[in-house]
């Protein structure tokens, strides 16, 4: 005989199949604990350092930076001073024994060793996995040692590109006892990676066993209009003779003359938004937006280089160790990631892949297209915070709808600023330890 | 130099300034599915037309550079070198000492460096900063062993850097022209003189005696430069643009008002 306990668990989990959706984990603000209220903060600042879990020093990992000579052709098509990023560089860290390799796709612009990626290693490190940290297809020596088409933003290009390259690093290293594969990445790493994995389920170079993504974009022109338009705030204080830049620096040096002296470390970043000089809110979004915009000029400036656009170097300007790129860096910076897509990436994508316009690009590039995939593989997992500020209206409705409990939505972080607190490190551990 | 450097990140990064108690943001409107579009609650400039970044970053180019075609050279020239000299030999001094060595070795050579923090304090009547030197001299010398400890800073004495460069500065001389130095790095004229006045000033102080050592002992001169290299967190590339030149230019002038004017 069945207990009134059990019938009603059994109930439950009828219900639950019946109605045919599994609902998201939604991460309660006030369980949560996360201290940064306000997303432009969190974003800029990430989590306080006394609240970010408890890490490996790099003196306690065993890794190294490799390099993959994989576009042999650029040596001569590239001029020498970018003899830095003639070949793509990555860096592996390795255990001593048998474990699951992952591998972390870098956000928009951001090299395999910036911050986040260097976070995300010494997390999985210490689980005790292997370790590939690979830069992002929009980076600069991506595109100029990886990339075919030196192009990025049509994403099943840019995966196949990434496949390549994580083929190509698992043959330089063919003695790493590996026992299964892991894929994560963060912001349009993380749309990388869904792609990456799609195209696995084809290739099957790797049959990654769990596949994490964090804070992805869901319609990738959404994205790369929310970040265009940050630079579109009202600031108030920027005169004929200030400029932004000017007007943040001279907030730093009253608050420096105020406490006497300069003193570097990370409490001075909290302490800066405590004093009367702290930033608002539109003031961070533009600094934010600056620091998109940079990466959108130097995709402008690269991909416009290599494939001999001539809309910002002339074709055949000569271009040595002395050359001032000046110039061609003031005219990078006028072209943001809206003028990119126009101006190169959707001429580009139109003549390699026939298709026609920005709609139906950005379509077959955004997370959307793989909602069925998405919606099948339960080896897929995404976290996602409800202050987001590369998301649109929909688009979380989208994350429900498509990945039901495989979605954990946090309540704060903005735009990744959340990924090193110690509940989010956790999440993530488990996410792949249960793989 | 290393100062400055900790300023990269935070001019290029976008982890910048930070707070634990956020500001008040207007609410906004929750979406039916959990979104809080906080894009919603900024103000933008009505036409979305303003050409501010473009402004602000024209004006951050415009860094009085006319050696422009040599300091490239050399910035590449120093690229290299760190690449193929300076790291391997910095990750071979990792691995072969300990790390109490290390900042032991770190802790010695900042004491000699507070002697010019001393003097140009002084030289620019900064009593209160003299004063906070000049104690922690006293300590670290005495209790922290000849500098390899740094008590001091644990007595709430922060180390406060003062070179000949920003004497000058603080004496209204310009910059000059942006210099990029062979080994050293990005400097100007201004602060290159300057670092040769301290360095033989250094000299005639002889402190510890260590610079009279160093003439007979130029190992005590490589340990030195090593040791920079190893609290100087720049990595050449780490800024991952086409544009790290001008980047690091901007920073390093930006840097060096800011240290003067504080």
């Amino acid at each position: 005989m069945l207990s009134p306990l059990r019938i009603t668990a059994l109930l439950g989990a009828l219900l639950l199949g019946l109605s045919g959706r599994v609902v998201a984990a939604d991460i309660d603000a006030a369980t949560y604990g996360y201290p940064l209220t306000n997303p432009f903060e969190a974003t800029i600042t990430s989590t306080p350092a006394d609240l970010r879990p408890l890490l490996p020093t790099d003196l306690e990992i065993d890794q190294k930076d490799y390099s993959i000579n994989l576009r042999p052709e650029r040596e001569h098509e590239l001029p020498d001073n970018f003899w830095a990023v003639k070949k793509l560089h990555y860096r592996l860290a390795q255990q001593d024994r048998p474990a699951p390799l992952i591998f972390i796709i870098a956000g928009t612009g951001a090299s395999y060793s910036s911050s986040t990626p260097e976070y995300l290693k010494r997390l999985y490190y210490s689980a005790g996995y292997h370790v590939v940290q690979l830069s992002s297809p929009t980076s600069y020596d991506f595109m100029a040692a990886a990339s075919r088409q030196a192009t990025p933003g049509y994403t099943p290009g840019d995966a196949e590109d990434l496949y390549r390259v994580m083929q190509a690093v698992r043959a330089q290293h063919p003695k790493l006892p590996v026992t299964k594969y892991f894929l994560t990445g963060y912001s349009l790493g993380a749309l990388d990676a869904a792609f990456v994995s799609k195209l696995d389920e084809s290739q099957r170079s790797f049959n990654f066993s769990r596949v994490l993504l964090l804070n992805p974009p869901v319609n990738l022109l959404t994205s790369v209009r929310n970040l265009d338009r940050l630079v579109q705030t009202q600031v108030n204080g920027i005169t004929n003779n200030r400029t932004f830049y000017e007007l943040v620096l001279a907030k730093l040096t009253r608050y420096f003359q105020q406490k006497g002296h300069v003193d570097l470390n990370e409490a001075l970043l909290f302490d800066f938004q405590q004093s009367p000089q702290r930033l608002s809110n539109e003031e961070m979004a533009m600094l934010i937006g600056t620091s998109f915009r940079f990466s959108a000029a130097d995709i402008a400036f690269t991909s416009d280089l290599i494939n001999r656009r001539g809309l910002i170097t002339p074709p055949g300007y000569p271009i040595y160790q002395g050359t001032s790129l000046s110039r061609f860096f003031a005219r990078a910076l006028q072209c943001d990631f809206d003028c990119y897509m126009y101006d190169q990436l959707l001429p580009s994508w139109e003549r390699t892949t026939k298709g026609t316009g920005l709609a139906e690009l950005a379509r077959q590039s955004s997370l959307t297209a793989l909602e069925s995939y998405l919606k099948e593989s339960d080896k897929i997992g995404v976290m996602h915070n409800a202050d987001d500020l590369i998301l649109g209206p929909g688009d979380i409705g989208f994350l429900r709808r498509t990945f039901g409990n495989r979605l954990t939505l946090y309540p704060l972080g903005g735009h990744c600023g959340n990924l090193n607190y110690r509940v989010n490190a956790d999440a993530m551990l488990e996410f792949f330890a249960r793989g | 130099m290393a100062k400055f450097l900790c300023l990269l990140p935070l001019l290029f990064s976008a982890y910048a300034f930070a707070d634990t108690t956020s500001s008040t943001l207007p609410a906004a409107p929750v979406g039916g599915d959990g979104f809080t579009n906080p894009l919603s609650t900024l103000k933008f400039n009505p036409g979305l037309d303003q050409r501010e970044f473009e402004r602000a970053s024209l004006n951050a180019l415009d860094v009085y550079d006319p050696l422009e075609s040599w300091n490239r050279r050399i910035y590449h020239f120093n690229y290299r070198l760190d690449e193929w000299v300076l790291l391997p030999v910095v990750n071979g001094y990792r691995w072969v000492t300990p790390g109490f060595v290390r900042s032991g070795v770190t802790n010695f050579f900042s004491n000699l460096g507070d002697v010019s923090n001393l003097l140009n304090s002084m030289l620019q009547l900064k009593g209160k900063r003299a004063l906070n030197t000049t104690g922690r001299l006293l300590f670290n010398t005495t209790i922290g062993v000849f500098g390899l400890w740094d008590p001091a800073t644990r007595m709430g004495l922060a180390k406060q850097s003062e070179d000949f460069g920003q004497t000058l500065g603080f004496y209204g001389v310009p910059s000059g022209p942006y210099l990029v130095l062979p080994l050293l790095g990005p400097s100007n004229l201004r602060d290159a003189s300057g670092f040769a006045v301290d360095t033989l000033a250094e000299s005639q102080v002889n402190y510890l005696n260590v610079s009279q050592e160093s003439g007979r002992h130029p190992e005590i001169l490589l340990l030195r430069g090593i040791n920079l290299r190893y609290i100087t967190n720049f990595r050449y590339g780490q800024l991952n643009s086409p544009f790290e030149y001008e980047k690091v230019r901007y920073v390093y002038t930006e840097a060096r008002k800011l240290q003067i004017r504080e």
